[in-house]
């Protein structure tokens, strides 16, 4: 176990959930404090939850073809990750993508991309979530809707927003957090008004905890960025009805099995009281989280990995059993690379055989009540809930990232968690026990260990684009973009919107954008600025 | 014990992530773990080139380089990294790891000149080991 959560008791008695008062801390599923989920009636079919898998690799056109590869096998959403230079707003010719151009997810850095990865995919039908910038996701699906002719409010789906933490954990994207905090301020705030049924606000406390904090830190971590955030809207004088129904929180599962289903629980019930007692909210749906789930990929081994089929149908069986509104297994060849094909339908399948043959979504809640599991939720929600305080209480988070506090933190929460697989205080199959020699650690080897190349083809293509679209036009978005970005009272979607319509690319946006806020155009390499 | 290099003074090593890989448990958790064994650890992080590494190398007097990754970027900057870390005549040792790392990699990664190869569930120990080896033949 990763917490001290479990320890203690050999078993738990009535005497230990005997505070509980059903009504106020419980309740009915579907009903305030929304403890025992959003649903008064699960779904025992296909669409228990919105199946999807991380996917996205090589050119958007070769994306495409595994989207309608995942649909075809019964995937009813889909997942999409930007590879290393995307999600840090880089171009695919810049100097430093060249080696990983498609290869740790999809290639993806103007409208048109955006318009060939989701060719012939139902918008209306199928669900749209992304691992992108903000920004730049909601700036292309608008323009992507009306091409398509759909309107851009009956689009579904959604978009992480990482403003306070990305930059020091796998999502640096190369801005100050000031810039980081409003644009997810802008693209939540424009989506509220043109947008509504998308989640523009996914607060992604998976991320931001895989192989680093434990389930209090993930939590408290991602209700301290809610907070900041649902503030910093209300401030520019967004009701919070007018955006509460639509935050999603995408937590992490880990093989703490018990503690993962309290976890989310408590999120919920911390959650619900929050945006209706301290926030006012009067809107009901705006007091249920809506919980979306990837399964850890840091759970995974290198070592013997069809061992990891087995943790992602254990994890599954955790997210059904606590009620998720969407689930996502990291797939047995994580440890190696994005996921194969082969990966792929094996994950779905697992989804699949929880969700259709096991009667683990027959009720809503089916651990509700059970001495030990809402005494751990109690435990948890009070861990979650004095280290959101206490986190609070050193000071406001845009400062507190600019002293390095969430670095360190996040720092020492990863040696922490590297340290307990080497010393073996935490068990982990075929690492630190179980092991067996490599010679005969073979099944899967031949699918795990296949590489995937980068799309040099597709930087290609861009440079050719970049040679040939109208130039005067991309300069002066481009100027315009670093003139709204210097005045913080501009929103910056409708000339984001403008210079994507305009050929404009998101790494040439993102730079303008830095510039405004005396950094460098290209701060890895130095690239000068094209306008 | 602190780990001494062939000159007697403490074993430097310089710890860097190349290209745009951002996944940075190994190299904090290696980092850590030669501190706690007296090694001096100089964190150059994410987003290194061959020129940053090998400048940053020389700069700080590293006795070894460790490379982590997570991704298969290292492959497209190894022959660069070896190049750049050849000084007059020799070569700071180069190591990498990491869970991408399989038995075949590893075979021609140490065919191509890297010192030393980490795959997945290395020992502290091992890499401790290692480093010491390393840092006491280079400069001899």
């Amino acid at each position: 176990m990763p917490t001290d959560a479990n320890a203690g008791k050999p078993y738990y008695r009535p005497e230990d959930i005997s505070g509980i008062d059903y009504a106020t801390d419980l309740n009915d599923p579907g009903a305030y404090p929304y403890t025992r989920g959003r649903r008064t009636q699960p779904r025992h079919d296909a669409n228990s939850w919105i199946l999807r898998e991380l996917s996205g690799e090589g050119s958007p056109a070769h994306s495409n073809r595994q989207f309608r590869d995942l649909i075809a096998r019964g995937a009813v959403g889909l997942d999409v990750i930007g590879d290393a230079p995307s999600v840090g707003c880089l171009d695919p010719d810049h100097p430093f993508a060249r080696a990983a151009v498609g290869t740790q997810g999809v290639s993806i850095c103007r409208l048109q991309d955006f318009i060939e990865l989701y060719e012939g995919i139902p918008l209306d039908r199928i669900t749209l979530s992304h691992s992108l910038p903000s920004w730049f996701t909601v700036a292309c699906l608008y323009l992507l809707a009306r091409n398509h002719e759909v309107a851009p409010g009956a689009l579904r789906g959604s978009v992480i927003q990482a403003p306070l933490y990305g930059e020091d954990y796998c999502y640096a994207v190369h801005m100050p957090v000031e810039l980081r905090l409003r644009l997810t301020l802008d693209s939540i705030e424009f989506c509220t008004r043109e947008m509504p049924r998308f989640h523009s606000f996914v607060e992604d406390t998976y991320f931001v905890s895989d192989g680093g904090p434990d389930v209090v830190d993930e939590m408290a971590l991602g209700f301290v960025e809610i907070r900041k955030v649902v503030r910093e809207l209300m401030k520019r004088g967004l009701n919070i009805d007018s955006f509460g129904p639509r935050i999603a929180i995408l937590v992490n599962c880990r093989m703490g099995f018990f503690e993962e289903i309290a976890k989310i629980r408590a999120s919920r019930r911390i959650f619900a009281r929050m945006m209706r007692e301290e926030f006012g909210a009067k809107d009901s749906r705006s007091w249920s989280a809506n919980i979306t789930a990837h399964t850890a990929g840091s759970a995974l081994t290198a070592q013997q990995p069809a061992n990891n089929v087995v943790r992602g149908a254990v994890q599954a069986v955790a997210l059904a059993l606590a009620g998720v509104q969407a689930m996502e297994i990291s797939t047995f060849d994580e440890a190696y690379r994005t996921p194969s094909r082969e990966a792929h339908l094996l994950a779905l399948r697992t989804q699949q055989i929880v969700g259709l043959e096991t009667d683990c979504s027959k009720v809503a809640d089916p651990l509700g009540g059970s001495y030990y599991v809402e005494s751990l939720t109690n435990k948890v929600e009070r861990r979650i809930a004095d280290r959101i305080h206490e986190i609070e209480a050193l000071g406001d988070p845009v400062d507190l990232s600019n002293r390095g506090y969430f670095r360190r933190l996040l720092e020492q929460a990863m040696i922490t968690r590297a340290a307990e697989i080497q010393n073996g205080s935490v068990a982990k199959v075929g690492v630190n026990v179980c092991q067996i020699p490599e010679e005969e650690d073979t099944m899967l080897r031949e699918v795990v260990e296949t590489k995937i190349e980068p799309c040099l083809d597709h930087i290609e293509r861009i440079r050719e684009f970049k040679r040939t679209r109208d130039q005067a036009r991309v300069r002066s978005t481009l100027t315009e973009i670093r003139s709204r970005a210097a005045d913080p009272k501009e929103s910056l979607i409708v000339p984001a919107i403008s210079a994507l319509a305009a050929d404009a690319t998101i790494g040439e946006i993102s730079g303008a954008m830095r510039m405004a806020y005396g950094m460098r155009y290209d701060p890895l390499s130095g690239t000068p600025a094209p306008f | 014990m602190e780990a001494e290099a062939r000159n007697g003074k403490r074993v430097r090593v310089l710890i860097a992530i190349l290209g745009l890989d951002q996944h940075e448990t190994g190299a904090l958790a290696v980092s850590a773990m030669l501190r706690d064994a007296g090694v001096e650890v100089i964190y150059l992080g994410r987003f290194a080139s061959p020129e940053s590494v090998a400048a940053a190398a020389v700069e700080e007097s590293a006795d070894v380089v460790g490379i982590s990754c997570h991704s298969w970027e290292y492959i497209h900057y190894l022959d660069d990294l070896l190049r750049a870390l050849e000084r007059g005549g020799e070569r700071i040792p180069l190591m990498i790891g990491g869970s991408v790392i399989s038995p075949s990699d590893k075979a021609r990664l140490l065919e191509k000149g890297v010192s030393a190869v980490f795959g997945a569930g290395t020992s502290s120990d091992d890499i401790v080991a290692t480093v010491r080896k390393l840092a006491g033949a280079f400069g001899s």
